[in-house]
């Protein structure tokens, strides 16, 4: 995953962003899954590296799947036709007792569904912090087109995160020496809210207070007069271009036949409903 | 010293100082954003979510809405890195629309400390965060496939209450401050 071209990658994702919501055809949804799987896999991420990250989107998927679409069938209400055939149509028996619950086997297979497309969007995006070198998101963005100062920002805010995060360690010690309390007991919502503001505020002002003396320095040194280059060079290799191609072939692939041929919208395969037949 | 209510602000301009103002933003929101991800408040669970997101909204209001919703953006990218939750491209763009929108009020905006200014900040921050996270609530509908109704009631209500309830105690502190720094500074 390092020999790819930040750019290339970044153009990768979104392809495979855009190709995973433009269809709910369960065939096309499961060729993108794979193919984000297998991307996944080329950037050899360690669980111990994003199991936070997944956690989060393990929460995201559980509230989204298991809660909206299989419990209350809300979030299935927009792409789901009403009716279809339950999964138990004679209820169950569970702890000596009776229940009904309206599943449905086209419900159940939209969460699938949603599971493929979410999945496939998190594996793609999931491992760009841990995969891309910090160093180089100005350029990249830089040479996608974004204009200099922009791209800029994105690469001077990398590098002010160390001096604001031992600014914020400093700043609490600091008021922790004073008698702060961030996380005392005593008062209402409104006083615990209110408590943050001996913290945030010398932090926010000083950082103001000294980009002015950044501001200044970057001046003098002309910044801004003319294009910029970048110390974090990026070039374009074979294996760069052939995933560009393979990344526009795959969405051009996923538009014509969502829209061409009507492979669009939601769907059921039939072998999903002789799974549920008696 | 008085700020002079009679010069027009340019608040779409982005030159040096725009660039340093919407990266230290950018960084100040993630730290910050990470710094009480990992640090929750005991008692105030329902409320203990991102105090940080006063950050975009003071730099849309103070520095104008290219800087805010640098902040926002950007910011919400960084922190997300930090925290390794990944790449959520539509809640960073909702982030970015809560700094720019009160960044459209700046024009308005003078003295930080007159009560117009702080009641105009108040009112940017209700907006703002209502834009943002509705666009970013609504692109669930598109992504996850989610009715109206769980994007409404899972996405939107509870990003959008924490996030004003924030705002509206922590922007009129932050902007008051700022108009002494002002002051102490004579700009």
């Amino acid at each position: 995953m390092d020999h790819i071209d930040p750019r290339a990658r970044f153009i990768f994702s979104f392809a495979l962003l855009f190709s995973a919501t433009a269809t709910w055809n369960p065939n096309i949804l499961f060729v993108i899954f794979l193919i984000a799987i297998i991307w996944y896999s080329m950037g050899r991420l360690t669980w111990k590296e994003t199991k936070v990250g997944w956690f989060m989107i393990s929460i995201l998927l559980f509230t989204m799947i298991v809660v909206n679409t299989i419990i209350t069938g809300g979030g299935a209400g927009g792409v789901v036709p009403p009716g279809g055939q339950l999964v138990w149509p004679n209820g169950f028996e569970l702890f000596g007792k009776h229940f009904t619950f309206g599943l449905t086997v086209e419900r159940l297979w939209f969460a699938v569904s949603q599971l493929m497309r979410i999945l496939s969007i998190s594996l793609a995006f999931i491992m760009i912090p841990y995969t891309m070198d910090s160093r180089a998101y100005g350029a990249t963005f830089s040479k996608l087109g974004l204009p200099d100062g922009l791209a800029y920002t994105m690469e001077l805010s990398f590098r002010f995160i160390p001096t604001l995060a031992r600014n914020f360690q400093v700043t609490l010690d600091a008021q922790r020496a004073r008698g702060f309390e961030l996380d005392g007991r005593k008062g209402n919502i409104l006083h615990k809210i209110r408590r943050i503001a001996p913290l945030l505020i010398p932090v926010t002002m000083n950082a103001i207070v000294s980009s002015e003396d950044i501001a200044n320095a970057m001046d003098l040194r002309g910044f801004g007069q003319s294009k910029r280059t970048w110390l974090h060079e990026l070039i374009f290799h074979w294996w760069d271009w052939v995933l560009i191609v393979f990344s526009v072939i795959m969405l051009a692939t996923v538009l014509v036949l969502a829209f061409r041929f009507n492979m669009r919208l939601f769907s059921v395969p039939q072998w999903w409903y002789g799974l549920f037949s008696k | 010293m008085e700020a002079d209510t009679t010069v027009k602000k340019k608040i779409w301009a982005f030159g040096t100082k725009e660039v340093v103002y919407a990266a230290i933003g950018a960084a100040l929101y993630a730290v910050l954003t990470w710094a009480f991800n990992v640090w929750q408040i005991p008692g105030a669970g329902n409320v203990g979510i991102r105090p940080a997101i006063v950050i975009p909204m003071f730099f849309g209001i103070a520095f104008g809405p290219i800087v805010g919703f640098i902040t926002g953006f950007v910011g919400n990218i960084l922190a997300d890195m930090l925290s390794g939750y990944g790449f959520w491209i539509w809640w960073d763009l909702g982030n970015g629309l809560i700094g720019l929108i009160p960044g459209m009020f700046s024009a308005l905006i003078y003295r930080y400390n007159e009560t117009k200014s702080i009641l105009l900040g108040e009112a940017s921050v209700v907006l703002g965060s209502a834009v943002g996270m509705a666009v970013a609530s609504l692109s669930e509908l598109w992504v996850s496939g989610a009715d109206m109704k769980t994007v409404i009631f899972a996405n939107f209500i509870p990003a959008f209450l924490t996030n004003i309830v924030w705002g509206l105690v922590l922007l009129p502190i932050l902007m008051i401050a700022y108009a002494a720094i002002l002051k102490r500074s004579g700009r």
